[in-house]
Formats: C-alpha cells, structure tokens, sequence
C-alpha cells in the first residue's frame, strides 16, 4: 500500500466535506438534533418513573454508540455513491491505486469525521444534559472500536451491493444500518425481544456491545466476554464483508466501471 | 516541474526524435475480445502503439472504440486476450503501468462540488510526483486554468470541463495518453491550441498517444496511424493518407451562372453523384474521369466560372467505408 494514493482519497473527501452542506449537516447538525430529541423524551418518561434515574444515561449512550456504527457505515457507502454520482470511479481506477488502497481511505474518513462528531455529540450531551459518557472510563476504548468494526462492515457489505447493482439500491446507505437496530438493543435489553429476535440478536455484535455497555451503567462493570464474543463476530463478518466487496468490484469491471451509476 | 527532470525528458525525447531509432511497441493489443452476453462489443482485435506514436481509433457511434480503451485501462476485464504495456502484461503489472499511463474523456467527469485546484490536487497525490506544486502550477498555466483554478467544477462550461480533464491526464508526465474525444466542446481556437500542445509533447518528451474523435480533419492533422473499429474488428489500419487514397471519388465543385439544369442531365446520364448548393454543384467522380465529364459539359455549352477539384479526406474513407462494412456485417 502507498501511503500517498490513500491520502489523495482522503484529501479528495476533505475538500468535499469543505464545500458540501450537506455533509457538514451529517456530522454536527442531525447528531445534535437526534441528541436533544432523545434526551428531552428520557427526560420526560424518567419523570414516570423516578427510581429509573439511569434512563437518560442509557439512552443518550446507547444513541452516541450507535452514532459510531453509523458515521462508520455512512462514510464508507456515501462515499462511494458520491463517487457514482460525480461519475468519477473510472478517474480512480485508472490512476495506480489498489483496492486494498481505496477500502483503506475509507475507512481513514470514517474514523476522521467520527473523531469530529462524536467529541461534538460528548460536549452537547454533556452541557444539555450534565452526561458525562466517559464515565464508561477504559470500558470506552473496546466499545468504540467493536463499534467501529460493526459500522465497517456494514458500510463494505452495502457498498458490495451497491456496486452490484447501481444507485438504484443507493437507499440502503441510509437504512441498511437500522435493519439490524432492533437486534443491537441499543436502547433497551435483549431480553426485551421476542424470543426469534433474540436468536437473531444472538449473530449482530453491537448486541452484546450494548448488553455490556448497560451493565457497566448498573454495576460500575461487565464481563469482558460480551466484548470477546462481540469482537469476533464483528472480525467474521469484517473479513466476509470485504470479500463481498472485493467480488463486487470484479464483478463490475466484467460490465465495465463507467456503467456502475 | 524540477529542472533537471524536464530537461532528461527533453533530451531523451530529442534524442529519440533526431537519432530515428525504430520505436519500439509501447502498447501492444492481442486478439481482445469483449462479450456482454451473446452482444460481441470488440471481436478479437490485435494493434500496436510505437513510442511517440499518435494513433486514431476511428469507427462510428458503438463500434466498439469506447470498450477499447476501458480495457486499455483496466477498468474493464477482456473476454479474452491481452494488453501489454512497456512489454509487460497490464493485467499482473498494473499499478506499474498505470504509474505511467493517464487518460480524459470529454464523457467522465470530475467531482464537481471540487475546485478545478482541488481536483489537481488531490490527482496528483495519487501518482508519486516529485514536487507536485510545481507541477500542478505549470499545467495550470499550459492550459489556460488560471482564472479558473478557484471555481467548482459545477460551475464551469463543458469546454473548461474538458481542459481540467486534460490537465489531470497530464499530471503524472504520462508516457501514454488515451484521449477520448479531447477536442470535443472546445471552441475552435482552444482546439488548435490543444492540438498543438499534444503534439509538441509528442515531439519533445515523446508521448504515445491513442486518440479518439469524429472530427476527421483533426484525426488527418494530428495522427500519424489510424485503426479503423466498425461492428468490434478492426477494418482498417494504416496512415489517414494511405486510407483516404482508397477513395478513388474527388468532389468537383462548379459554379454555374449558365446550364445548371444541363450539368444536371449529364451527372444524370452517367449516373454520378451530386448535391446543390445555390447556383453551384458538387459532383463526386472519380479522378481518371474528370476530364471527360468537363469536356462533355463544355460541348453542351455550359458555362462555368469557378471550379475546384477536392481530392478524398479521411471524412470521405470514415463516411464510404463505416456505412458500406455496417450493411455487408448486419
């Protein structure tokens, strides 16, 4: 890999996050809006049921976590359906670049515009709600990570069909995080699903991220197997995603990569 | 651009421009085929591209020239056969060979929410060029950028689109350039500017060059070698001179004051072609019979005041052969 053709990707998005409204709004404007909208319902259902004094907390972390997956997943798919809309995959791939090169720029904005919106997300919960969400104290550094992985392979997962079968699947960029929502229990205990669903929850990592990330609220602690297990379902599902990617691709230089739009 | 590196290209591509050197083949295309299901888009075609070459890849809307150079680049996997570059296979060596290849098409786009800068920019970041400031700036300069390089691309008209395309193609000091229509939306001055730049290029530093257009007086102007496609093989393949020779019909152009109607009769009774144009006439004859036919015009009394004889263009071959190959294929 070369370190150059990776940071002319990354510069690329950079100069496009500069100019596009848009994209400055995914970043700063939806999570704040998002933030406040769940904050103030917390806050009103904890008004019914005072001795649930940790429902904000849960809430509002359960929401910044997933805030993670998502920004993770969006980085990666939006940016390759930015890609199909400017008509500009043939410009890259004609340039040296590798495949593994242009997952890796991905995946570098991911974790960059994550590093810009989830401190700016920590600061308003924080002075909205007095929420300090590093009280998850080192417990904070393995769910940001599995959570990042989930948001990875998602994001690789929709870009594979995306290129398969062009923008007219470009919807799923936005939804496809949300079908497994339900499953990842971000706000509420897996035990609170149906029975199938728990089997489902059982095969989506974020579930057992979010377990462990309530029991830290209750307790001050979790077993770290959650995240053990969590971890590698999330690699699993990291390598099967890439492959499908990677197949995806070559699947659309046998049509040709100007016919992908 | 360093000095010393411009300098090494200019030498080398003086040397190799005076010292006539047999070139070796910089490109060279085995039996290519691509299939889109039972559709065939280019049926087993073979040609080469010599260093310092500029070849046309001519051939009517579909014939296949498009698919071509998608597999010249990489971005579409050949049915069969093979592209080799500088002797080596683009398939096994390809972040080699495209370090050194660069393409533009009036067709793609750039992102168009980036400034033309921008684009330049982050462009030459994804080739390993030594002071790439520099480098951007001059080519900014060469084409004519520089009121521009702080507008979004959105913003720009399709012929200012097509030079930041030309500029990026430019970026990485290509040593083969596949340009797919460069000239189209150009105005005509920037046109003959742009044709001049490639070909100077091609002269000093020795650029290989596949070139694509449907503008025939500038594929006869600028290409030393055309590769005729119709129907994905190859029909044709030498210089625009030789190929405009097979045509053996010149256009005669008279202006008639007296006996229109009479010139007329007489195209009529040898049953030659011809077109009006006001009170003159064009008339397609072969070279050999040209003085017969005036001869006749003159014995029924008509009076010509100005005639000139065009002899066949590349545009003649293109409008005979694409049509004609397209009927005897269906």
């Amino acid at each position: 890999m070369k370190f150059n053709r990776i940071y002319a990707l990354v510069l690329r998005f950079y100069y496009l996050f500069r100019h596009s409204w848009d994209r400055i709004g995914d970043a700063f404007y939806w999570p704040t809006i998002d933030l406040m909208i769940w904050g103030l319902t917390s806050t009103y259902f904890r008004s019914f049921a005072p001795d649930a004094s940790q429902i904000i907390l849960i809430v509002l972390s359960g929401h910044m976590f997933w805030l993670i997956v998502w920004r993770a997943q969006y980085e990666i798919t939006v940016n390759l359906l930015e890609e199909l809309w400017n008509r500009n995959m043939i410009n890259i791939f004609v340039s040296p670049i590798k495949f593994s090169e242009w997952v890796t720029s991905f995946i570098i904005v991911g974790l960059s515009k994550a590093a810009m919106s989830f401190p700016f997300a920590m600061l308003v919960v924080y002075l909205a709600y007095k929420i300090e969400i590093l009280f998850f104290s080192w417990y904070f550094i393995p769910i940001i990570l599995l959570m990042f992985m989930t948001g990875w392979w998602v994001g690789f997962f929709v870009s594979g069909l995306i290129l398969r079968f062009g923008t007219k699947v470009q919807t799923l960029a936005w939804t496809f995080a949300w079908l497994i929502g339900p499953f990842a229990a971000i706000y509420y205990p897996v035990s609170t699903l149906p029975g199938w669903a728990q089997t489902v929850a059982l095969f989506v990592p974020a579930s057992y991220v979010f377990e462990g990330a309530r029991e830290i609220i209750y307790k001050g602690y979790t077993d770290p197997t959650k995240f053990y297990i969590s971890f590698a379902v999330n690699l699993v599902y990291l390598v099967l995603s890439i492959a499908f990617l990677y197949s995806s691709y070559k699947k659309v230089l046998e049509k040709g990569l100007v016919k992908v739009y | 651009m360093s000095l010393p590196y411009f300098f090494e290209r200019w030498v080398s591509g003086l040397f190799l421009q005076y010292a006539k050197i047999e070139f070796m083949d910089i490109l060279k295309v085995n039996n290519l085929t691509k299939k889109f299901g039972k559709f065939t888009a280019v049926n087993n075609i073979s040609f080469s591209l010599k260093e310092g070459e500029i070849l046309g890849l001519l051939g009517p809307n579909g014939a296949g020239k498009t698919t071509t150079i998608q597999m010249l680049l990489g971005v579409l996997t050949p049915t069969q056969g093979e592209v080799k570059y500088f002797g080596k296979n683009l398939v096994d060596n390809r972040e080699e060979i495209l370090e050194k290849v660069n393409f533009s098409s009036t067709y793609t786009q750039l992102p168009w929410l980036l400034t033309v800068e921008e684009n330049l920019k982050y462009s030459s970041y994804l080739y390993d060029i030594k002071n790439r400031d520099q480098r951007v700036k001059k080519l900014i300069e060469v084409f004519r950028l520089k009121k521009l390089v702080k507008e979004q691309m959105k913003d720009l008209s399709s012929g200012e689109v097509t030079r930041v395309n030309l500029t990026k193609a430019f970026i990485n000091y290509p040593k083969v350039l596949l340009l797919d229509e460069p000239t189209a939306s150009l105005d005509p001055e920037t046109s003959d500017y742009i044709r001049k730049f490639l070909i100077r290029e091609r002269n000093q530093f020795n650029v290989s060059i596949i070139w694509t257009s449907h503008n025939m007086a500038e594929v006869e102007e600028v290409c030393d070698r055309v590769v005729f496609i119709n129907h994905g093989k190859i029909i044709a393949d030498d210089t625009p001179e030789k190929l405009a020779k097979t045509i053996e019909i010149c256009h005669v152009v008279l202006n008639v004051p007296d006996g229109l109607k009479r010139t007329i009769e007489v195209c009529e009774n040898k049953k030659v072609d011809y077109k009006l144009k006001g009170r003159g006439i064009v008339i397609d004859l072969k070279e050999k019979d040209i003085p017969v036919f005036l001869h006749e015009l003159m014995d029924r009394g008509v009076v010509y005041d100005q005639i000139s004889i065009d002899k066949p263009t590349l545009e003649d071959y293109f409008l005979q052969v694409a049509p004609k190959k397209s009927k005897d294929e269906v």
